[in-house]
């Protein structure tokens, strides 16, 4: 429990972090930080190309039905994948200065997360201008799955930050692993398509399938998403969480030497 | 391991009032030496032997107990563990056996600035630097003035860091880590950044905060700024505690040990050093403008600047010492090395009967023993003395001016006087030196319990400390083998 608490006081390097990550993203582009905006929007844009006009998915409205888990899904990889080298990145701090080594992680992916949110400007956007009725209860939900999506990829980041100290292929692993994980994922295609139920169930074994789902429910149909989906979803999140957190506070203790 | 290192810990500044801040118990420290390190996967996976390694214990067990406003020095020559000591007292790193205990907010200067942004401004990086620290940020505003000012960097904090000086750079982080308020400041050797001016400032305030209660841990090579400005020290050799106790006192366990190795590496150094010559077998006195090979000495680790450096920064402290130091009834006989100072043994040196610089004498030859002086008080008489002591601290042979009936009285204020030894006559073994010079009436001005050691070789095989002049004679009486009566 002292480590909340300690983190909890360091929150303002959390802050700092984060604000110089943000800042820092962009810095020498000319365009800067419209690029948070420009980034999602020629996504789209490429997405709507490929999937409406030259692959026909037969999914109405295809490139929002893409979009809305796409961006949840972004958030994900590169706080999963990226955030292996957060820790390494910042060897010369570690080596040198005592802070709860949590803190790196944690503002790796809450900028992230920051990044995400602003991209949600243009998600809502988009269903703005594409005409796609809003269902203000549904949005209610929205903090809460982003909440749980937040921790799976704390969780998850966590380990993968610590393990690569010792090991360092893992950075390069993980992208591998995390792409092919997008595809068994449904963001490109929906969880309706799978028709066998032993592999429907293991499909929900993967965390990120109901949160996508959720994601999907609250701005895609436009609906409440189920209590067993937002469960699921949650128990996940917090179990990976608090594995995260043991992993690193057990393999935070060599850090210094290891880097 | 040498022997001084067994030296009992010394007895514990006795302030009851104040509670133990920083506890440390039975450290011990280990560090992976691998091989032939593979760390990536390929590696890991083709290359398994590569994978092995030793582990290295650079701590093996220290102990420490600080109190509040209490400064401690720890002191060692390279490698003896006492930055990784730091690092665990900081917490980067952690013990792999025993417990640290540290109340309160820690700061630590373990390298300059680490954290600093290059590109961002100089007031920019007091909040990154502090935020790094532990502080909010409205706990930093509160503080950036005096940061700012203490830095001295004026309109030059709004400039990007990466157009500063070192010594600007310096200002600025020490500035930080001075101003977060900490309970604990560990500082490694880093007051050598900026100039003299800015060193003094740092240790007034240092002094200041200490008066305020703040505990403050320096690992330094310079002795002086830990006899000057800690209570308390600890002299890490080897991964223990060689010393611990009085600062002055460890301070001086470490020169004498120094000294030591000074001797050792002035040995081999000087292997093919030109000849002196032979001097008369009495005990005389030199003055300084004589002597031709002294030139070569290399002086004792604390050189004259350094003091002079040093008590520049620290006059009040000095002052102090100097007055308490005057009263014989003051003089801490526990010490290494205590007395008057009225007349100093700056250095001592051993010579071969060819005047080569050794450490080792060889039994059987002659040799000598160099007792250099300074004095800063002039007295009527003094009385030189030295001793040979075995390791454990049995005296073998003692002597002095004064028991051998010889007078001493130095007109110059500098100068040595020689110790003829006409034949070694210890046995093969590592001994240790002491060597004091008394005022005529016993009053210590300058005695090292232990100056440093000294090896004696022999061909002979007789076991014990001292060689007798003797020979046998064996007498058979008639064919039985008999003895004579």
């Amino acid at each position: 429990m002292n480590i909340f608490v300690e983190i909890y006081k360091y929150r303002q390097m959390i802050a700092s972090f984060v604000k110089r990550d943000l800042k820092g993203r962009y810095k020498a582009s000319v365009l800067g930080f419209l690029w948070t905006f420009i980034n999602p929007l020629l996504q789209l844009l490429v997405y709507t190309m490929v999937f409406s006009v030259i692959m026909r998915a037969g999914i109405k409205d295809y490139y929002l039905f893409l979009f809305v888990a796409l961006i949840p899904w972004i958030f994900f990889a590169s706080s999963v994948s990226g955030g292996a080298g957060c820790v390494v990145g910042q060897s010369a701090m570690v080596t040198k200065i005592y802070f709860p080594r949590e803190v790196l992680p944690i503002s790796y992916v809450l900028s992230n997360f920051v990044n995400m949110l602003l991209s949600f400007l243009v998600v809502f956007a988009v269903l703005i201008v594409a005409g796609k009725p809003i269902n203000f209860l549904a949005l209610l939900y929205l903090p809460l799955i982003m909440l749980i999506e937040f921790m799976l990829a704390l969780g998850l980041a966590m380990i993968s930050s610590a393990v690569s100290v010792y090991f360092r292929d893992l950075e390069y692993i993980l992208s591998i692993v995390v792409m092919a994980w997008q595809f068994l994922t449904p963001i490109m295609y929906s969880q309706e398509m799978i028709q066998d139920e032993t592999i429907l169930k293991i499909f929900m074994l993967n965390p990120m399938t109901s949160v996508i789902i959720a994601y999907r429910d609250i701005l895609y149909y436009g609906k409440v998403p189920d209590v067993s989906t937002l469960l699921l979803a949650a128990g996940m999140g917090v179990g990976f969480l608090i594995l995260g957190f043991l992993v690193f506070g057990r393999l935070k203790r060599r850090f210094a030497e290891e880097l | 391991m040498r022997e001084e290192m067994d030296m009992p810990a010394r007895r514990q500044n006795t302030q009851v009032n104040r509670k133990v801040v920083i506890e440390v118990k039975g450290v011990h420290k280990k560090y992976r030496v691998y091989y032939d390190k593979g760390r990536s996967f390929k590696e890991k996976i083709l290359f398994q032997n590569r994978n092995k390694y030793e582990d290295r214990w650079v701590l093996k067990g220290i102990d420490m107990s600080v109190k509040t406003g209490e400064a401690v020095g720890l002191l060692g020559v390279n490698g003896c563990g006492k930055s990784t000591f730091l690092k665990l007292l900081s917490r980067i790193m952690y013990p792999d056996k025993g417990t640290i205990r540290i109340e309160g907010r820690v700061s630590c200067l373990i390298e300059l600035g680490a954290g600093f942004h290059p590109d961002l401004s100089g007031r920019e990086n007091i909040y990154t630097n502090a935020a790094i620290f532990g502080l909010t940020k409205s706990e930093i505003d509160e503080r950036l003035s005096d940061i700012i000012a203490f830095s001295e960097l004026g309109e030059c904090i709004d400039n990007p860091v990466r157009t500063y000086s070192s010594g600007m750079y310096a200002r600025l982080a020490f500035s930080v880590a001075i101003n977060v308020d900490a309970d604990v400041l560990l500082i490694d050797e880093i007051l050598a950044v900026g100039d003299a001016n800015f060193q003094t400032k740092c240790f007034r305030k240092l002094r200041e905060m200490k008066a305020k209660g703040m505990t403050i841990v320096i690992v330094s090579h310079d002795i002086t700024t830990i006899e000057m400005f800690c209570d308390q020290a600890l002299w890490i050799s080897d991964g223990v505690v060689a010393s611990s106790g009085k600062a002055k006192n460890v301070v001086e366990d470490y020169k004498q040990y120094l000294n030591g190795k000074l001797l050792d590496s002035v040995e081999t150094m000087e292997e093919a050093e030109e000849p002196a010559t032979t001097e008369e077998k009495t005990t005389e006195a030199i003055p300084t403008e004589e002597k031709t090979k002294e030139d070569v000495i290399v002086e004792e680790t604390t050189t004259e600047a350094e003091t002079a450096k040093a008590e520049a920064a620290d006059g009040e402290a000095t002052e102090a010492e100097a007055a308490e130091e005057e009263d014989p009834n003051e003089i801490d006989y526990s010490a290494n090395r205590f007395g008057l100072k009225y007349i100093e043994i700056v250095n001592v040196v051993f010579r071969n009967k060819a005047g080569k610089r050794i450490r080792t004498f060889i039994e059987g030859e002659p040799a000598s023993i160099e007792i250099h002086y300074e004095i800063h008080k002039p007295l009527e008489e003094y009385n030189f003395g030295m001793g040979f002591y075995t390791a454990d601290g049995e005296l073998i042979y003692g002597v002095n001016t004064q028991l051998d009936g010889i007078s001493v009285k130095l007109d110059d204020t500098k100068g040595y006087i020689v110790f003829h030894v006409e034949e070694m006559q210890l046995l093969t073994g590592q001994y240790f030196f002491q060597v004091a010079v008394v005022d005529i009436n016993a009053v210590p001005m300058d005695y090292f319990r232990k100056y440093c050691d000294f090896d004696v070789v022999s061909t002979k095989k007789a076991i014990g400390t001292s060689d007798v002049k003797h020979h046998w004679d064996i007498h058979p009486k008639n064919s039985k083998g008999d003895t004579k009566e």
